[in-house]
């Protein structure tokens, strides 16, 4: 049978081809479609102002053509994903403003390159030559102005890459009972949980024992063992230490009476005379000696960041003792010395395996200003003030017991029928308002250096594009999280270091304003188009 | 053949306990050998649970040491940490090592949170949980079958409408809002009891038995107790008004009626007594769920429990501790079952184990 031509089959197929063409034009123009986003949050239950954020920057970026997929998940999972496996496209989280962290050394070591290996801090992997110059150059500078310089200079140069989104600065509201109690000092990040409050407080009756309500608990209580912050807050009252940091964040001599750099690695510092320990016997350079080659012997992971460069303790003197250091590093003063608790050679010297250590074997005797009175797991601890320390006159308040609750509520609960007179760390947004009815509660809001962040995998698409991230920092809206989520309570982010740092943070990074229109302009300019649906596609290569 | 005892609805519900052993009532198995093989069972069961604990924990929760970034640590330090808990060895090798230590040393480790041994806190929490729930529990399985008799009798009545739908109401309502409730009502606004712990701190105590045994600990109890009580009332009373409708019908009772006796005897001694069975049963399993506590009641009342520290160990994947409450609570629910099986024949002699040429 002959084949009958059809010109409409021709038509047909012609217009088929033509609209082809047209499609392949199209993605000629631009390059492949921008892939899907998985956004990692919290679950609502552990916090739900990190989950309802993810929701947030979800929205906006959908607005820019893009899709994203929020994903709460738990906790520890998240950890996982993040830092042991480095398996995501961008994740929510937080870094907790501990005192040792207002130095600069550990927020700025975030984004060293040095630390973008499997379980590292930076697991996005920034990756700047010029930044991991500046960050060593500023831990081996001792001239705190120089080295403040540098400092400035890293923030200002890593902000501008935005490898991290600085989301907020979180306040924290504490509360305490002001019928009761007067003037506990507050610091940044730490809230009332600091070394100074108990000097502060004043007692207004007969009450002269501080009862704080907790929901946090050590882990243990072993010195030799403690891997958590909640158990290192509990027993710096317990321990002295070389150097306290005061609540204006400088450092103070505390057991040692003065202390100065001899040269870029050495640090000299002289003890303070007559301190003993709780169990009379005195304080010698011998003892502090032994606490820090006892924690290097043992090797014990917690402080081993701090210690890493010392290379030896050596005793100068009476009372005189030289720290040696493998290289220069600023930081031994503020973080090095202001950690490590002075132990009792004595009473340590004989234990084999102390992280082995049974509860009941701990010896819990320091020569710190509170005396370890008893510590029943789940339900309570106490500490008494110890007369013989030096700084004993100072404090008017007999000792400090801690209620351990299992929730927020028990907290609140706890303040509000008088069964606790302070509350050890945040009330929950929601529980705000309630303390403040109460006549005798006072609610006091803190400014945090610890930050919430969203952290890009610089390894995946998009997020290799710098041009990508610093578009997409305007499509973030801080300021509703801050007035939404935190009922105003807290600043929107703009660098690792934090405003309330004042001497470290710098004021000139630069701010990505929510506009996204801006945003969308700056994906244009780098090359980002967008199809008939809207989706953003890469720039064409 | 045909058994040579009627079958009774009871005994329909209840199984002759040897058929699971593929023998019949009248193999004449004796009594030791039933309990050899229940025995046996419960030791299968065991080690199949420890082993399902073991990968469960370490295939489901992310790495212990994880949650050391958070504090600052690097992989180095947290593969020192890991090294310390040995969780750097073999998979196999530590199943190995849990199962020797678990079954032939009756040891459970050292906990990664606490870094201190797991027994001890085990224990302690143990004790703290039962006391809360083993007060509880009798008090609900006393009044509850309690009323659930008197549901029975007062049939079609008014009381029997309320005390269904309050038995229902109680049973749904979730602890965390009765528990509140209880905390904003009885706590915070009359005043009457503490809401939070076992003891008014700070106080001095030698031990266990003299934390509890004070007028201190028990006005802390009752709230708790009270919440946990009202809860657990609502099963054991509805369960014994149903069987005990079924039984109402039986010939028996209305033998005990032409004889005479008054409605109370034949409700309580001859109705309830063959009512009683399902209630037992259930009571076993409740004690023995009950060593998890209630998490939930935990942590409303800050009560240090067990239930808290399982939740904790979970969160932490804090493997040794995780095993050893869960190991406890399957143990407990293995030997409740036991218990109610073997208390069956004390109160029905229908269901005792034949006796050989009987």
């Amino acid at each position: 049978m002959a084949h009958r031509f059809n010109s409409k089959k021709l038509t047909v197929i012609c217009a088929v081809m033509a609209l082809a063409f047209l499609f392949s034009a199209g993605s000629v123009l631009g390059g492949e479609k921008v892939p899907a986003i998985e956004l990692i949050t919290t679950t609502e239950a552990y916090d739900p102002i990190r989950y309802e954020t993810a929701f947030l920057i979800a929205d906006s970026w959908k607005q820019l053509g893009l899709d994203v997929n929020v994903r709460p998940m738990e906790f520890s999972t998240i950890l996982q994903r993040f830092y042991n496996e480095q398996d995501f496209d961008m994740v929510i989280l937080g870094w907790s403003g501990r005192v040792e962290r207002l130095d600069p050394q550990h927020f700025l070591g975030t984004l060293h390159s040095g630390q973008s290996t499997l379980g590292g801090n930076n697991p996005g992997g920034y990756n700047n030559p010029e930044y991991d110059a500046l960050f060593d150059a500023q831990q081996a500078e001792f001239d705190v102005q120089e080295r403040r310089e540098l400092v400035l200079k890293a923030q200002k140069i890593a902000m501008a890459d935005q490898p991290v989104d600085i989301l907020f600065y979180r306040d924290e509201v504490v509360a305490y009972n002001s019928a009761r109690f007067a003037n506990p000092v507050v610091m940044a990040g730490e809230a009332f949980y600091n070394e100074w409050m108990p000097y502060s407080i004043k007692p207004l009756g007969d009450k002269k024992i501080l009862t704080i309500a907790t929901q946090q608990e050590p882990d243990t209580i072993n010195p030799l063992a403690s891997t958590s912050v909640w158990g290192w807050k509990f027993m710096r009252m317990v321990y002295d230490k070389l150097v306290r940091l005061s609540p204006n964040i400088e450092p103070l001599p505390s057991a040692a009476e003065s202390f100065h750099d001899v040269d870029e690695t050495t640090v000299e510092v002289v003890l303070r005379k007559g301190m003993t320990f709780h169990d009379g016997k005195p304080v010698t350079a011998e003892d502090v000696k032994f606490s820090y080659d006892y924690f290097i012997s043992n090797d014990f992971p917690y402080f081993r960041p701090f210690l890493s460069v010392l290379e030896s303790t050596e005793i100068v003197g009476e009372d005189r003792l030289r720290f040696n250091l493998k290289s220069p590093f600023a930081p031994f003063i503020t973080v090095t010395l202001t950690q490590i608790p002075i132990l009792p050679k004595h009473l340590w010297e004989g234990i084999e395996e102390p992280d082995q250590l049974a509860p009941e074997a701990i010896p819990t005797v320091g020569s710190g200003p509170f005396v370890f009175d008893r510590y029943e797991r789940g339900q309570y601890k106490r500490i008494l003030k110890f007369a013989d320390h030096y700084m004993a006159e100072e404090m008017e308040i007999e000792g400090m017991d801690y209620m351990i609750y299992a929730d927020a509520e028990g907290v609140l609960t706890g303040l509000l029928t008088g069964q606790a007179d302070m509350s050890a760390w945040r009330l929950e947004p929601g529980q705000i308002p309630l303390a403040e009815q109460n006549p005798d509660i006072t609610v006091v809001a803190v400014p945090d250096f610890g930050y919430y962040h969203s952290t890009y995998n610089l390894r995946r698409a998009p997020f290799d594009d710098r041009d990508f991230r610093r578009a997409v920092a305007h499509a973030v809206n801080k300021g509703t999280i801050i007035d939404v989520l935190l009922s105003g309570r807290g600043e929107p982010g703009n660098s690792v270091i934090a405003p309330v740092n004042g001497f470290w943070h710098n004021p000139d990074v630069e701010i990505f304003d929510f506009d996204l229109e801006k945003a969308k302009s700056l994906l244009k300019e780098a090359g980002y188009t967008w199809d008939e649906a809207g989706k953003l596609h890469f720039p064409k290569k | 053949m045909v058994s040579r005892f009627s079958v009774t609805s009871s005994e329909r519900r209840r199984a002759w306990p040897g058929r699971a052993y593929g023998l019949r009532p009248n193999d004449g198995m004796n009594r030791k050998t039933y309990f050899f093989f229940r025995f046996l069972q419960l030791a299968a069961t065991f080690l199949v649970i420890l082993t399902l604990l073991f990968f469960l924990f370490r295939l489901a929760l992310p790495d212990p040491t994880t949650a050391l970034v958070v504090e600052g640590l690097s992989q180095e330090e947290q593969q020192l940490v890991r090294e310390k808990f040995g969780l750097h060895l073999p998979l196999w090798q530590q199943y190995g090592i849990y199962l020797k230590n678990s079954i032939f040393l009756g040891e459970f480790g050292t906990s990664f949170h606490y870094k201190a041994p797991v027994a001890p806190i085990v224990f302690e929490k143990f004790l703290n949980t039962m006391v809360l729930m083993v007060v509880s529990i009798l008090i609900s399985y006393t009044l509850g079958p309690a009323l659930g008799v008197l549901l029975t009798w007062k049939r079609g009545g008014k009381l029997e409408i309320g005390g269904i739908v309050t038995g229902l109401v109680l049973r749904s309502a979730p602890m965390f809002w009765t528990g509140m409730l209880g905390v904003m009502f009885f706590g915070v606004y009359l005043g009457w009891f503490p809401t939070s712990g076992m003891r008014t701190l700070p106080f001095d105590s030698t031990g266990f038995l003299d934390t509890i045994f004070t007028l201190d600990f028990l006005h802390h109890l009752i709230l708790p107790a009270f919440v946990v009580s009202i809860y657990y009332m609502g099963l054991p009373m509805l369960i014994m008004r149903n069987t005990m409708l079924e039984i109402m019908g039986e010939d028996f009772i209305e033998l005990c009626r032409a004889k005479g006796l008054k409605e109370r005897v034949v409700m309580y001694r001859h109705a309830a007594r063959n009512a009683l069975l399902p209630v037992v049963t259930q009571a076993a399993i409740t004690i023995g769920l009950a060593v998890g506590g209630q998490v939930v009641v935990e942590v409303v009342f800050s009560w240090p429990g067990l239930g808290r520290e399982m939740l904790q160990a979970v969160r932490t994947s804090d493997y040794p501790m995780a095993q050893a409450t869960f190991m406890l609570m399957a143990f407990m629910v293995l030997v409740m079952n036991f218990v109610a099986d073997a208390l069956y024949g004390v109160l029905d002699p229908r269901v005792s184990i034949p006796r050989e040429g009987r």
